[in-house]
Protein backbone atom coordinates (compact mmCIF):
# COMPACT_ATOMS: atom_id res chain seq x y z
CA UNK A 1 0.00 0.00 0.00
CA UNK A 2 1.32 3.48 -0.77
CA UNK A 3 1.44 6.26 1.61
CA UNK A 4 -0.98 9.18 0.52
CA UNK A 5 1.43 11.41 1.43
CA UNK A 6 4.14 9.82 -0.56
CA UNK A 7 1.72 10.31 -4.03
CA UNK A 8 1.17 14.00 -3.29
CA UNK A 9 4.84 14.60 -3.45
CA UNK A 10 5.50 12.74 -6.54
CA UNK A 11 2.23 14.80 -7.79
CA UNK A 12 3.80 17.99 -6.79
CA UNK A 13 6.91 17.53 -8.05
CA UNK A 14 5.80 16.79 -11.86
CA UNK A 15 2.36 18.80 -11.61
CA UNK A 16 3.49 22.07 -13.57
CA UNK A 17 0.90 24.49 -13.92
CA UNK A 18 -1.99 21.70 -13.69
CA UNK A 19 -4.56 22.78 -11.74
CA UNK A 20 -5.66 19.99 -9.01
CA UNK A 21 -8.95 19.57 -6.96
CA UNK A 22 -7.85 17.65 -3.42
CA UNK A 23 -10.93 16.23 -1.79
CA UNK A 24 -11.49 14.61 1.69
CA UNK A 25 -8.04 13.25 3.21
CA UNK A 26 -5.62 14.49 0.42
CA UNK A 27 -6.79 17.91 1.37
CA UNK A 28 -4.65 18.79 4.49
CA UNK A 29 -1.56 17.15 2.88
CA UNK A 30 -1.63 18.96 0.21
CA UNK A 31 -2.38 22.14 1.42
CA UNK A 32 1.02 22.16 2.91
CA UNK A 33 2.92 20.61 -0.09
CA UNK A 34 1.37 22.75 -2.67
CA UNK A 35 -0.17 26.18 -0.64
CA UNK A 36 -0.86 27.52 -4.28
CA UNK A 37 -3.84 29.40 -5.55
CA UNK A 38 -3.98 26.36 -8.69
CA UNK A 39 -5.63 24.47 -6.24
CA UNK A 40 -9.26 23.71 -5.22
CA UNK A 41 -10.17 21.39 -2.36
CA UNK A 42 -14.09 20.24 -2.82
CA UNK A 43 -15.05 21.00 0.63
CA UNK A 44 -19.07 20.92 1.76
CA UNK A 45 -20.09 18.70 -1.18
CA UNK A 46 -18.89 15.09 -0.73
CA UNK A 47 -18.63 13.26 -4.59
CA UNK A 48 -17.97 16.73 -6.11
CA UNK A 49 -14.44 16.27 -7.08
CA UNK A 50 -14.33 14.64 -10.55
CA UNK A 51 -17.59 16.66 -11.77
CA UNK A 52 -15.62 20.09 -10.53
CA UNK A 53 -12.47 18.57 -12.41
CA UNK A 54 -14.22 18.18 -15.72
CA UNK A 55 -15.97 22.15 -15.36
CA UNK A 56 -12.27 22.94 -15.00
CA UNK A 57 -10.77 21.02 -17.75
CA UNK A 58 -13.46 22.10 -20.45
CA UNK A 59 -12.94 25.74 -19.58
CA UNK A 60 -8.90 25.21 -19.61
CA UNK A 61 -8.14 22.82 -22.18
CA UNK A 62 -4.61 24.07 -22.27
CA UNK A 63 -3.87 23.18 -19.13
CA UNK A 64 -3.77 20.18 -17.39
CA UNK A 65 -6.56 18.96 -14.72
CA UNK A 66 -5.98 16.52 -11.98
CA UNK A 67 -8.25 15.35 -9.38
CA UNK A 68 -7.25 13.80 -6.11
CA UNK A 69 -10.48 11.55 -5.50
CA UNK A 70 -11.38 9.15 -2.67
CA UNK A 71 -13.34 5.65 -2.66
CA UNK A 72 -15.90 6.85 -0.64
CA UNK A 73 -16.20 10.22 -2.64
CA UNK A 74 -17.08 8.55 -5.76
CA UNK A 75 -19.05 6.15 -5.09
CA UNK A 76 -21.48 9.14 -3.90
CA UNK A 77 -21.75 10.68 -7.52
CA UNK A 78 -20.19 7.46 -9.53
CA UNK A 79 -22.42 8.28 -12.18
CA UNK A 80 -19.67 11.38 -12.66
CA UNK A 81 -17.44 8.75 -14.85
CA UNK A 82 -20.28 8.44 -17.53
CA UNK A 83 -20.29 12.43 -17.59
CA UNK A 84 -16.67 12.87 -18.38
CA UNK A 85 -16.54 10.18 -20.16
CA UNK A 86 -19.11 12.15 -22.39
CA UNK A 87 -17.65 15.02 -22.72
CA UNK A 88 -14.54 13.80 -23.44
CA UNK A 89 -11.62 16.52 -21.60
CA UNK A 90 -8.66 15.64 -23.12
CA UNK A 91 -6.55 17.06 -20.06
CA UNK A 92 -8.24 15.47 -17.40
CA UNK A 93 -6.24 13.32 -14.96
CA UNK A 94 -8.71 11.39 -12.77
CA UNK A 95 -6.62 10.13 -9.28
CA UNK A 96 -8.67 7.51 -6.93
CA UNK A 97 -7.14 6.85 -4.12
CA UNK A 98 -8.46 3.89 -3.07
CA UNK A 99 -8.09 2.60 0.75
CA UNK A 100 -11.61 1.01 1.23
CA UNK A 101 -12.81 3.06 4.14
CA UNK A 102 -14.69 6.29 4.87
CA UNK A 103 -11.09 7.54 6.51
CA UNK A 104 -12.48 11.28 7.94
CA UNK A 105 -15.91 9.50 9.62
CA UNK A 106 -14.29 6.71 11.50
CA UNK A 107 -12.43 4.30 9.10
CA UNK A 108 -16.04 2.63 8.22
CA UNK A 109 -15.83 0.19 5.19
CA UNK A 110 -16.98 1.46 1.95
CA UNK A 111 -19.76 -0.47 0.26
CA UNK A 112 -17.85 -2.66 -1.65
CA UNK A 113 -14.95 -1.91 0.30
CA UNK A 114 -11.41 -3.05 -1.72
CA UNK A 115 -13.58 -5.60 -4.17
CA UNK A 116 -14.66 -1.99 -5.78
CA UNK A 117 -12.83 -1.62 -9.04
CA UNK A 118 -12.82 1.47 -10.05
CA UNK A 119 -10.56 1.53 -12.53
CA UNK A 120 -12.78 -1.00 -14.35
CA UNK A 121 -15.88 0.71 -13.78
CA UNK A 122 -14.12 4.13 -15.63
CA UNK A 123 -13.34 2.07 -18.71
CA UNK A 124 -16.46 0.73 -19.10
CA UNK A 125 -17.99 4.00 -18.53
CA UNK A 126 -15.67 5.46 -22.02
CA UNK A 127 -12.23 6.98 -20.36
CA UNK A 128 -9.65 6.61 -23.04
CA UNK A 129 -7.28 4.96 -20.32
CA UNK A 130 -7.01 3.71 -16.86
CA UNK A 131 -4.54 1.35 -14.65
CA UNK A 132 -3.79 0.24 -11.11
CA UNK A 133 -1.26 1.20 -9.13
CA UNK A 134 0.04 -0.42 -6.20
CA UNK A 135 3.59 0.47 -5.51
CA UNK A 136 5.51 4.19 -5.37
CA UNK A 137 8.09 2.52 -8.21
CA UNK A 138 5.56 1.95 -10.51
CA UNK A 139 4.20 5.41 -9.86
CA UNK A 140 6.76 7.49 -10.99
CA UNK A 141 7.34 5.35 -13.94
CA UNK A 142 3.72 6.19 -15.10
CA UNK A 143 3.70 9.14 -13.47
CA UNK A 144 4.60 11.23 -16.23
CA UNK A 145 2.22 9.86 -18.84
CA UNK A 146 -0.54 10.29 -16.58
CA UNK A 147 -0.34 13.66 -16.65
CA UNK A 148 0.51 14.27 -20.46
CA UNK A 149 -1.81 11.76 -22.08
CA UNK A 150 -4.54 12.12 -23.46
CA UNK A 151 -7.62 11.91 -21.15
CA UNK A 152 -9.66 11.40 -19.64
CA UNK A 153 -7.54 9.03 -17.49
CA UNK A 154 -8.09 7.13 -14.37
CA UNK A 155 -5.46 5.90 -12.09
CA UNK A 156 -6.46 4.25 -9.31
CA UNK A 157 -4.04 3.93 -6.37
CA UNK A 158 -3.86 1.77 -3.72
CA UNK A 159 -3.49 3.31 -0.59
CA UNK A 160 -3.48 3.44 3.45
CA UNK A 161 -4.31 5.58 5.29
CA UNK A 162 -3.80 9.26 4.97
CA UNK A 163 -1.84 10.61 8.49
CA UNK A 164 -4.19 13.88 8.81
CA UNK A 165 -8.38 13.93 7.95
CA UNK A 166 -9.98 17.52 7.88
CA UNK A 167 -11.61 16.30 11.04
CA UNK A 168 -8.23 16.66 12.74
CA UNK A 169 -6.50 19.66 10.84
CA UNK A 170 -6.28 22.89 10.48
CA UNK A 171 -8.77 24.35 8.43
CA UNK A 172 -7.35 25.98 5.13
CA UNK A 173 -8.68 28.47 2.82
CA UNK A 174 -12.68 28.30 2.72
CA UNK A 175 -13.92 26.63 -0.80
CA UNK A 176 -15.22 30.46 -1.98
CA UNK A 177 -11.70 32.31 -1.34
CA UNK A 178 -10.80 29.16 -3.37
CA UNK A 179 -12.83 29.80 -6.18
CA UNK A 180 -11.78 33.30 -6.36
CA UNK A 181 -8.39 32.70 -6.53
CA UNK A 182 -8.16 29.93 -9.27
CA UNK A 183 -10.58 31.87 -11.23
CA UNK A 184 -8.22 34.82 -10.52
CA UNK A 185 -5.47 32.69 -11.69
CA UNK A 186 -6.98 30.92 -14.51
CA UNK A 187 -8.27 33.88 -16.30
CA UNK A 188 -5.43 36.41 -15.70
CA UNK A 189 -3.17 33.82 -17.41
CA UNK A 190 -5.66 33.78 -20.13
CA UNK B 1 -53.28 31.66 -18.58
CA UNK B 2 -49.65 31.25 -19.00
CA UNK B 3 -48.67 30.20 -22.33
CA UNK B 4 -45.47 28.14 -23.75
CA UNK B 5 -42.38 30.16 -25.05
CA UNK B 6 -40.48 28.93 -28.06
CA UNK B 7 -37.51 27.15 -28.12
CA UNK B 8 -36.00 29.67 -30.50
CA UNK B 9 -36.96 32.89 -27.87
CA UNK B 10 -34.77 31.10 -25.29
CA UNK B 11 -31.96 30.14 -27.18
CA UNK B 12 -31.46 33.89 -28.72
CA UNK B 13 -31.81 35.11 -25.04
CA UNK B 14 -28.91 32.91 -23.96
CA UNK B 15 -26.87 33.57 -27.16
CA UNK B 16 -27.18 37.62 -25.83
CA UNK B 17 -26.22 36.51 -22.40
CA UNK B 18 -23.09 35.01 -23.44
CA UNK B 19 -22.62 37.53 -25.66
CA UNK B 20 -22.59 40.00 -23.15
CA UNK B 21 -20.25 38.24 -20.93
CA UNK B 22 -17.79 37.70 -23.25
CA UNK B 23 -17.79 41.40 -24.66
CA UNK B 24 -16.58 42.59 -28.07
CA UNK B 25 -13.93 41.52 -29.94
CA UNK B 26 -11.98 37.82 -30.15
CA UNK B 27 -13.89 34.79 -31.26
CA UNK B 28 -14.73 32.47 -28.54
CA UNK B 29 -15.64 28.83 -29.74
CA UNK B 30 -18.00 27.59 -27.71
CA UNK B 31 -19.72 31.03 -27.04
CA UNK B 32 -21.25 29.88 -24.13
CA UNK B 33 -21.91 26.43 -22.22
CA UNK B 34 -25.14 24.76 -21.35
CA UNK B 35 -24.98 21.79 -18.71
CA UNK B 36 -27.62 20.11 -18.38
CA UNK B 37 -29.55 17.25 -17.10
CA UNK B 38 -32.40 16.35 -19.39
CA UNK B 39 -35.84 17.74 -18.43
CA UNK B 40 -38.98 16.93 -20.10
CA UNK B 41 -40.74 20.36 -19.85
CA UNK B 42 -37.66 21.75 -22.01
CA UNK B 43 -37.60 19.27 -24.53
CA UNK B 44 -37.72 21.14 -27.11
CA UNK B 45 -34.74 23.97 -26.25
CA UNK B 46 -32.53 20.73 -25.44
CA UNK B 47 -33.75 19.61 -29.21
CA UNK B 48 -33.17 22.47 -30.71
CA UNK B 49 -29.80 23.33 -28.88
CA UNK B 50 -28.56 19.91 -30.47
CA UNK B 51 -28.50 21.82 -33.96
CA UNK B 52 -27.12 24.75 -32.06
CA UNK B 53 -23.34 24.93 -33.16
CA UNK B 54 -21.90 28.17 -31.08
CA UNK B 55 -22.95 26.60 -27.53
CA UNK B 56 -21.73 23.43 -26.08
CA UNK B 57 -24.35 21.43 -24.55
CA UNK B 58 -22.79 18.80 -21.42
CA UNK B 59 -25.33 16.11 -20.25
CA UNK B 60 -24.42 15.10 -17.17
CA UNK B 61 -26.21 12.11 -15.28
CA UNK B 62 -27.03 14.02 -12.29
CA UNK B 63 -27.81 17.70 -11.31
CA UNK B 64 -25.10 17.09 -8.46
CA UNK B 65 -22.61 16.47 -11.44
CA UNK B 66 -23.97 19.44 -13.01
CA UNK B 67 -23.31 22.56 -10.34
CA UNK B 68 -19.94 21.02 -10.27
CA UNK B 69 -19.32 21.06 -13.88
CA UNK B 70 -20.91 24.52 -13.95
CA UNK B 71 -18.68 25.46 -10.52
CA UNK B 72 -14.96 24.23 -12.56
CA UNK B 73 -16.15 26.22 -15.91
CA UNK B 74 -16.79 29.38 -14.10
CA UNK B 75 -13.69 29.43 -12.38
CA UNK B 76 -12.24 29.77 -15.98
CA UNK B 77 -13.95 32.29 -16.89
CA UNK B 78 -15.98 30.22 -18.87
CA UNK B 79 -20.47 31.88 -18.84
CA UNK B 80 -22.79 28.68 -18.28
CA UNK B 81 -26.68 28.12 -17.67
CA UNK B 82 -27.66 24.97 -16.01
CA UNK B 83 -30.80 23.58 -17.37
CA UNK B 84 -32.97 21.08 -14.42
CA UNK B 85 -36.27 20.29 -13.46
CA UNK B 86 -37.83 20.72 -10.28
CA UNK B 87 -37.24 17.07 -9.10
CA UNK B 88 -33.04 17.77 -10.07
CA UNK B 89 -33.50 20.46 -7.86
CA UNK B 90 -34.65 18.45 -4.60
CA UNK B 91 -32.17 15.80 -5.63
CA UNK B 92 -29.04 18.52 -5.51
CA UNK B 93 -29.89 20.68 -2.77
CA UNK B 94 -26.66 20.09 -0.78
CA UNK B 95 -24.74 20.47 -4.03
CA UNK B 96 -26.47 23.75 -4.82
CA UNK B 97 -25.82 24.96 -1.13
CA UNK B 98 -22.20 23.73 -0.76
CA UNK B 99 -21.09 25.49 -4.15
CA UNK B 100 -23.53 28.26 -5.12
CA UNK B 101 -24.38 29.26 -1.97
CA UNK B 102 -21.79 28.88 0.16
CA UNK B 103 -18.88 29.07 -2.46
CA UNK B 104 -20.04 32.12 -3.63
CA UNK B 105 -20.06 30.71 -7.27
CA UNK B 106 -23.06 32.53 -9.30
CA UNK B 107 -25.02 29.64 -11.19
CA UNK B 108 -28.31 30.87 -13.10
CA UNK B 109 -30.56 28.04 -13.42
CA UNK B 110 -33.84 27.34 -15.72
CA UNK B 111 -35.71 24.64 -13.68
CA UNK B 112 -38.71 22.83 -15.48
CA UNK B 113 -41.85 23.03 -13.82
CA UNK B 114 -43.37 19.31 -15.17
CA UNK B 115 -46.61 18.44 -14.84
CA UNK B 116 -47.63 22.33 -13.69
CA UNK B 117 -51.19 22.17 -14.66
CA UNK B 118 -52.10 24.86 -17.02
CA UNK B 119 -55.27 26.32 -14.77
CA UNK B 120 -53.24 26.61 -11.70
CA UNK B 121 -50.71 28.46 -9.57
CA UNK B 122 -47.97 26.23 -8.50
CA UNK B 123 -48.67 26.59 -5.01
CA UNK B 124 -52.00 25.12 -5.69
CA UNK B 125 -50.68 21.94 -8.13
CA UNK B 126 -52.16 18.61 -6.93
CA UNK B 127 -48.59 17.23 -7.49
CA UNK B 128 -46.29 18.01 -4.50
CA UNK B 129 -43.02 18.05 -6.87
CA UNK B 130 -44.63 21.21 -8.47
CA UNK B 131 -46.18 23.05 -5.17
CA UNK B 132 -42.24 22.78 -3.76
CA UNK B 133 -40.08 24.16 -5.76
CA UNK B 134 -40.62 27.79 -5.51
CA UNK B 135 -40.94 27.77 -1.27
CA UNK B 136 -37.55 25.66 -1.45
CA UNK B 137 -35.82 28.35 -3.49
CA UNK B 138 -37.66 30.57 -0.77
CA UNK B 139 -36.14 28.66 2.02
CA UNK B 140 -32.55 29.10 0.47
CA UNK B 141 -32.85 32.63 -0.10
CA UNK B 142 -32.43 31.97 -3.68
CA UNK B 143 -34.26 34.04 -6.29
CA UNK B 144 -36.60 33.24 -8.75
CA UNK B 145 -39.31 34.29 -11.36
CA UNK B 146 -41.76 32.01 -13.25
CA UNK B 147 -41.46 32.34 -16.96
CA UNK B 148 -44.95 32.49 -18.04
CA UNK B 149 -45.12 33.31 -21.45
CA UNK B 150 -42.79 35.12 -24.45
CA UNK B 151 -43.37 38.18 -23.09
CA UNK B 152 -41.20 36.55 -19.98
CA UNK B 153 -38.03 35.84 -21.60
CA UNK B 154 -36.79 39.08 -20.58
CA UNK B 155 -36.47 37.25 -16.89
CA UNK B 156 -33.80 35.48 -18.25
CA UNK B 157 -31.28 37.73 -18.61
CA UNK B 158 -32.43 39.57 -15.92
CA UNK B 159 -32.02 36.75 -12.85
CA UNK B 160 -28.50 35.64 -15.00
CA UNK B 161 -27.22 39.32 -13.96
CA UNK B 162 -28.79 38.68 -10.68
CA UNK B 163 -27.05 35.36 -10.23
CA UNK B 164 -22.97 37.38 -10.96
CA UNK B 165 -24.26 40.44 -8.99
CA UNK B 166 -24.93 38.35 -5.58
CA UNK B 167 -22.50 35.81 -6.77
CA UNK B 168 -24.71 33.12 -5.93
CA UNK B 169 -27.64 31.01 -7.19
CA UNK B 170 -30.52 32.74 -9.29
CA UNK B 171 -33.48 30.58 -11.14
CA UNK B 172 -36.22 31.15 -13.58
CA UNK B 173 -38.77 28.17 -13.63
CA UNK B 174 -40.56 27.54 -16.99
CA UNK B 175 -44.07 27.36 -15.91
CA UNK B 176 -45.34 25.64 -19.17
CA UNK B 177 -43.55 22.77 -21.59
CA UNK B 178 -41.39 24.99 -24.00
CA UNK B 179 -42.96 25.28 -27.34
Amino acid sequence: MMKPEEILKLIAAARGTAICVPTMTTGPAWRTLAPDDLSVGCVGFMGGASALGLGLALGAPDRRVIVFDGDGSLLMQLGSLATIAGAAPRNLTHLLFKNGVYHTSGSQETPGGQGVDFAAMAKAAGYRSTCTISTLDDLKKRLPALLSDEGPIMAQLMTGLADSTPMNSPPGTPFHQQVANVRAKVSAAG
Amino acid sequence: MPESVPSSLIIDAFKEIFQAERGAGKRHEPLGWVISVPDTHQKSVLAALDKERSLRVITCSTEDDANAVAAGLYMTGEPVIVMIQHAGLYASVNTIRGISMDGKVPIFYMIGLLSREKDKDPKDSRHSMVRFAEPLLDVFGIPHARMEGPDDVKLIPEYYRKSRERKGPAAVLVGLETA
